[in-house]
Formats: C-alpha cells, sequence, structure tokens
C-alpha cells in the first residue's frame, strides 16, 4: 500500500504529474469517489492534506490529535467564534475522528430535495442501492447492550423515564475496546471508515495517495486540461515548504463543505451560490454532575439518541432536534465547562461524575464560506431566532432528561452559564440570549456550500455535481447537499459519493 | 510525554479590524500608557511572544488554574505561556498579530475598562479571574473572542497534562506504545 501513498513532506517525486482523474480530499466522499472511479479503469490521483496517522501514532491526547487531525489545528470556527468547525484532515478524513455513528438519509429527505429542491434524480428507489451498499461498508452494526456506557444508559432512563422516543445508533465499529478516545483517533483502528475500507480498496484498484499535499487553485475549470496547483507541507502539515501541478481532465471536490467551496472560490470557479447556503447543524452541549460515577471518558461516547423532538417530512426535510450522549477527553472537557479558576478545578475533580449530551439542532442553510480581500477564509453564520428558541427547547429538555435520570445539577452555558439543581424549575433557560461567542458550540456536520440545484439560478452545481460554469469539475461531499442530510452525515456522504462518481463513470465511458 | 511536547494546538482566532485598530489606539497612547505595565521579566527562547505578552498569558494561566485548591497542581507547574508562544510558532501571521494585539488589550483591560490605574497582570490574582470572566460576559463581542479563545487554549493544554490526571480520575489514554493489545 505504502508505494501508492506518497508523502510530500518527505520530498516531491516531480514537478508536475498528470493523470485522469485529480479527487481532493481522502475523506468519505473523496475515498468513495476514487474507490468508484479507479475500479471502473481510471487513473485516479488523490490529494490530501493531511497525514497518515493509524494504530497507535493516535496518542489519544488533545493536544497533538486535535492538531494533527484536524483543519487549522482543531480551531477552525466561524468568523464570530460562536461555533467551532469540527473537520478532518487526515488520510480517511472526517472518518478518523468522529463519533462513527451511521444515520442514513431519511426517505422523507430525500423527497424534500426531489419536491422542493428540483432533485428529482435523488429518489429513495434511486438511491437505496446506494444507501444499502454504504452501510455494507461500513460494516453498520447496533452496539450491543453491553456496550453503552453509563453515559449512554443514563440517557435512555432518562428518555425511559419520561416516556421519550429514542433508539440506539448503528455505528461503523469492529472489534471496539472502549478507549472513548473515538473524536481523536481509535488507537485500535476498530473503526471501518475510508481509511481501512475505501482507501485500500482503491489502491488495489490503481488509485494513488498524496499526503501533505495542499490544493490551493484550480486552473482551466471551463477547459477540457484543468491544472491543479498544489502546495507541499511540511511534516506536521503547517507549513508549505514546496509546490507541484497537477493536470487533470477531470476533478472531483470532496474536499469537505468548507474546503471545497474555499478552493472553487480561490479559483475564480462557480456562480454567485458557490459558499452560500452552508449548513452548520450547531451543537449544543449540556452537562449534569450525579452522585454516582459516570466515566464518560470511556466506553463509546455516542451510542443512544433521543429522538423525541425530531421532525422529518416531506415538506420541509430534518428539523427539530435530537439528543444524544458524548463523552470526551479531560483537556476538551474543561474548556466547554462553566467554571474557571479554584471551582473549575473543583468541577473537574467531579470529571468521573460528569454526564454530558449534545443538543443537535439541524438548521436552515444559514452560514456562507467567503473570501476576505486580504485572502483569509471566513465562515459566516447567521442563528435567526426560530432556532435560538429551539437551543432553549433542546437544553430544557435535555435537563428534563438529566434530571429524569437522577442528575444532582445541570450546566447550561451561556454568557452568565446556568447551574440548575431543580428539575421543577427550568426557567432560567428562557432568559439564555446564545449572543455569539457565550457558548461552546460544535459544528461537526457542514453541509450545502456548493449546492445542488437543477438549474445555475438556484444552485452553485448541477444534480450530477458538476459545477456551473465548468467542464467536468465536479463535487462529490456534503458541499451539495441542499438542506442538511441526516444528524449524521457520514452515510449519506458515502451514499452520494458513490452514486454521483457510478454516473460520471457511465458519462467518462 | 508532557503536555507540551508534539503540542502545537488549538485555535484560530479572528479579531475584526476594530479590535486591532482599538489595539493601535492603545499602543499610540504614549508612554503613560507603557509606563503603567511596568517591566517584564527577561523570558529566553521565545518565539513569537514578547516578554511583556508572555507574562500577560502567565499571570492569566495562573488565574485560570491557580496551585492549590481541590488539587495541588496548577499552571505554576505547566508553562502555558510558552506553550501558547510554541503554537504560535506555526501559526499564520494574520493570527500572530491578532493574537499578540489581544493579550496587549488584555493587558491594558482594566485601564481601558475598569478605569483603573494599573494593567492585568499586577492585579491580584482573584482580580485577574473576576477581570478575565468580565470579558467572558461582556456585552462586547469583540472581549467575549477574546475570552474564548484564550481559554479554550489554556484549558486544553492544562488538562492534557500527565500530573493533573490523578487528581481529576482519569488514567490516561488506554493504550500506549509497548502496551498494545
Amino acid at each position: 500500500m505504502s508505494d501508492s501513498i506518497i508523502d510530500l513532506s518527505r520530498g516531491l517525486p516531480k514537478r508536475e504529474l498528470s493523470v485522469e482523474v485529480c479527487i481532493i480530499g481522502s475523506g468519505c466522499g473523496g475515498a468513495t469517489a476514487a474507490w468508484t472511479l479507479a475500479s471502473a479503469g481510471k487513473d485516479v490521483l488523490v490529494l490530501e492534506e493531511g497525514g497518515d496517522y493509524t494504530g497507535l501514532d493516535l496518542t489519544q491526547r488533545d493536544g497533538a490529535m486535535y492538531d494533527q487531525l484536524y483543519m487549522e489545528r482543531g480551531g477552525r470556527s466561524t468568523s464570530d467564534l460562536s461555533i467551532t468547525v469540527l473537520q478532518g484532515r487526515v488520510l480517511g478524513g472526517g472518518g478518523v475522528i468522529n463519533a462513527c455513528d451511521v444515520v442514513p438519509i431519511d426517505d422523507a429527505v430525500l423527497r424534500h430535495w426531489q419536491t422542493r429542491h428540483g432533485l428529482t434524480d435523488f429518489s429513495p428507489e434511486a438511491l437505496a442501492p446506494y444507501r444499502d451498499r454504504a452501510l455494507a461498508d461500513l460494516s453498520a452494526n447496533l452496539p450491543s447492550e453491553a456496550e453503552l456506557n453509563t453515559n449512554n444508559a443514563l440517557l435512555r432512563e432518562g428518555a425511559r423515564a419520561l416516556g421519550w422516543r429514542g433508539e440506539v445508533m448503528l455505528h461503523n465499529r469492529v472489534g471496539c475496546a472502549g478507549t472513548g478516545t473515538c473524536l481523536i483517533g481509535c488507537p485500535l483502528d476498530a473503526k471501518r471508515n475510508p481509511r481501512f475500507v475505501a482507501i485500500p480498496a482503491a489502491i488495489e484498484a490503481g488509485a494513488r495517495f498524496l499526503l501533505r499535499a495542499r490544493a490551493v487553485r484550480i486552473e482551466g475549470g471551463d477547459r477540457e486540461q484543468k491544472t491543479i496547483h498544489v502546495r507541499a507541507l511540511d511534516p506536521l502539515g503547517h507549513r508549505e515548504q514546496g509546490s507541484l501541478v497537477v493536470r487533470a481532465k477531470v476533478v472531483v471536490l470532496a474536499a469537505n463543505a468548507v474546503a471545497s467551496a474555499e478552493l472553487l472560490l480561490r479559483s475564480g470557479l462557480g456562480n454567485e451560490h458557490t459558499g452560500r447556503h452552508l449548513s452548520l447543524q450547531p451543537q449544543l452541549p449540556v452537562s449534569a454532575i450525579f452522585d454516582r460515577e459516570v466515566r464518560f471518558f470511556r466506553g463509546i461516547p455516542q451510542s443512544f439518541a433521543v429522538t423525541e423532538h425530531e421532525r422529518v417530512d416531506e415538506a420541509s426535510g430534518l428539523g427539530g432536534f435530537r439528543i444524544e450522549s458524548i463523552g470526551g477527553t479531560p483537556g476538551i472537557v474543561a474548556s466547554m465547562l462553566p467554571k474557571l479558576g479554584h471551582e473549575g478545578k473543583a468541577m473537574m475533580t467531579r470529571y468521573p461524575n460528569l454526564a454530558a449530551v449534545l443538543c443537535l439542532i439541524p438548521d436552515g442553510p444559514n452560514g456562507r464560506v467567503r473570501l476576505e480581500s486580504s485572502g483569509r477564509m471566513r465562515i459566516d453564520y447567521e442563528t435567526p431566532d426560530e432556532q435560538r428558541q429551539r437551543y432553549r427547547d433542546a437544553a430544557k429538555a435535555a435537563a428534563r432528561l438529566f434530571f429524569a435520570a437522577g442528575a444532582r445539577e445541570v450546566h447550561v452555558a451561556g454568557a452568565r452559564p446556568l447551574i440548575l439543581r431543580n428539575g421543577a424549575d427550568l426557567a432560567p433557560i428562557d432568559g439564555l440570549r446564545f449572543e455569539a461567542a457565550t457558548v461552546p458550540f460544535l459544528s461537526a456536520h457542514q453541509q450545502g456550500s456548493v449546492r445542488f440545484a437543477p438549474s445555475a439560478k438556484d444552485g452553485a452545481a448541477d444534480p450530477d455535481g458538476c459545477v456551473y460554469g465548468t467542464r467536468d469539475v465536479y463535487v462529490f461531499d456534503s458541499s451539495g447537499f441542499p438542506t442538511t442530510s441526516s444528524s449524521h452525515t457520514m452515510a449519506p456522504i458515502l451514499t452520494v459519493s458513490r452514486y454521483l462518481a457510478e454516473k460520471l463513470v457511465a458519462r467518462l465511458g | 510525554m508532557s503536555a507540551l511536547d508534539g503540542f502545537s494546538a488549538i485555535s484560530r482566532r479572528r479579531f475584526l479590524h476594530t479590535a486591532l485598530a482599538a489595539s493601535g489606539v492603545l499602543l499610540a497612547g504614549g508612554g503613560g500608557l507603557l509606563a503603567l505595565r511596568g517591566s517584564a521579566p527577561s523570558v529566553t527562547g521565545l518565539a513569537r511572544l514578547s516578554d511583556h505578552q508572555y507574562r500577560t498569558l502567565a499571570q492569566l494561566a495562573l488565574a485560570l488554574f491557580p496551585p492549590g485548591g481541590a488539587f495541588a497542581f496548577g499552571a505554576d507547574r505547566v508553562d502555558l505561556a510558552r506553550a501558547f508562544d510554541t503554537f504560535l510558532r506555526d501559526e499564520p501571521e494574520h493570527n500572530v498579530r491578532d493574537l499578540t494585539r489581544a493579550l496587549t488589550w488584555l493587558e491594558y483591560g482594566p485601564v481601558l475598562y475598569d478605569h483603573r490605574l494599573t494593567t492585568f497582570s499586577h492585579l491580584t490574582e482573584d482580580e485577574r479571574l473576576a477581570h478575565f470572566e468580565s470579558w467572558a460576559a461582556s456585552d462586547d463581542l469583540l472581549r467575549r473572542q477574546v475570552a474564548v479563545a484564550f481559554r479554550k487554549f489554556m484549558s486544553l493544554v492544562f488538562y492534557d497534562t500527565p500530573e493533573v490526571w490523578p487528581s481529576i480520575g482519569y488514567e490516561g489514554p488506554r493504550f500506549r506504545k509497548g502496551n498494545a493489545p
């Protein structure tokens, strides 16, 4: 496998490469496209900005791993610092650093895309085989009862006490030992992610991968032959140390819903929709302290979801909110707790008694990827009042779940964080305004910045993923989704990427 | 391996032009303001921070993670300011500029917002914490952004330090090279 993976930080093999298909990004979208296209006999080269981390190189330490596995060293955020935007930057992409949740696109979402966004080809019937294939490639399975850690069991207990709907989620772990460090990589390689499924298969079919390779511009996007300008990075991926060009007939962007749009903008490609309609699906953390030990930092962090308040229908797609457990290593947990100083230290001594959930809020496409005149990329995001109200509703629901499960106190972040000790009085949550940079919102499922639409009037790429105004420059990642596809995007991206890649193979002949 | 080895770390901070303008005005405030901050001990080996910026950050770290209390280990035992300097070494220039200016701004916070003739590094530990928390809860977005940025970085590095873990009931990574299953 190593001959097919070249790390540019160790030197440039050539200053110029020519291939038939150049794919930018090696995550769920890019790796799946590489596999599909290489299997059809296409000459495929994949560019990946990150390095290759597997096994015990995944050290389970916050500092080094956020630095190495995430875009912008874990610090990417919206321009007002309201939402931390988590995106993988490693061979295998987001699949390496996600919580392994497998939640396929609901048929109602696909019908919403068909009827409200004109994507008539995206019927549940057409996508069904690709969804099934995605589940098979992920080895999707249900965690066993014994694998539900205390944090998840408490959430289920709360839901049962309240009579609320919930479910154990499918995941793509095989051989999990419960390290609890899924968000900074699995040292046992127990995730059936692109790194261990699509990438080896793509290589077997002849695809090649360049690591520490940052695509900075595409030239000639409207011509038969494109030139991709690439910067070689240093071994830690911090600095540029060389450059090369890749010439390709077909370019597939699968760098993520921020980077794909950013590259198009830097290349002057696409139309006025490019970068717009970005969904971040903000996640609001709510934590609690129990008298009993929870030890949410061990076991599967996220296996149970309360879906009572989630809404999905053809008219509006995915809405409402869902609540899922989450655990974390000390550094990232401490950065979200409400107290500092001696009080903060005292709170962290209760780390084994902490429980936490994330409230996942499907959003309208309220965000935008832009380039400033200085060339800096920024992510702008507006939060409408309706969405703020759903934050409050979700925080209240999370607090009710915790108290129903026996929590001693519940913490909700805010400009002045709330510590609630009485489950019968959640009114203080009504006073939360969720102003910018007061709550540690996370985003792990960005979508929509290069929206698929049947006409250039409504979107940036056509329903086959081809960027309007270009010749064979495609987007095969979540950038194309017109609205939020699912509470978790791994399975949807695999589904859509293979679907579009097969269509491309048919066109290329 | 200590928390600082291999650490590079967290956040990109982007402060709006008005913040930069504010710090520019501050820096243009003349010798009187500069005199308030006094001298800072010389620190060897810094890549991007000035001695004064290092001092501001070190004093902030001590306020956020003071020695003693619930457990003995505090920011006096781990050099969070140097970790930040190490982090900055590999950051894009615009981030370095924004973050170092933010530190200068924080240093003069008591003058600008509390109308006191002293600077952040000269406050008592309790006053520093209260001042920083007032930024986190401020109506001013820019001050909240500064608070978010430094808090996140400091917390992540401090609690990624193995010496802290016994005090918080965390055993550390389950598998290390040499004890893999």
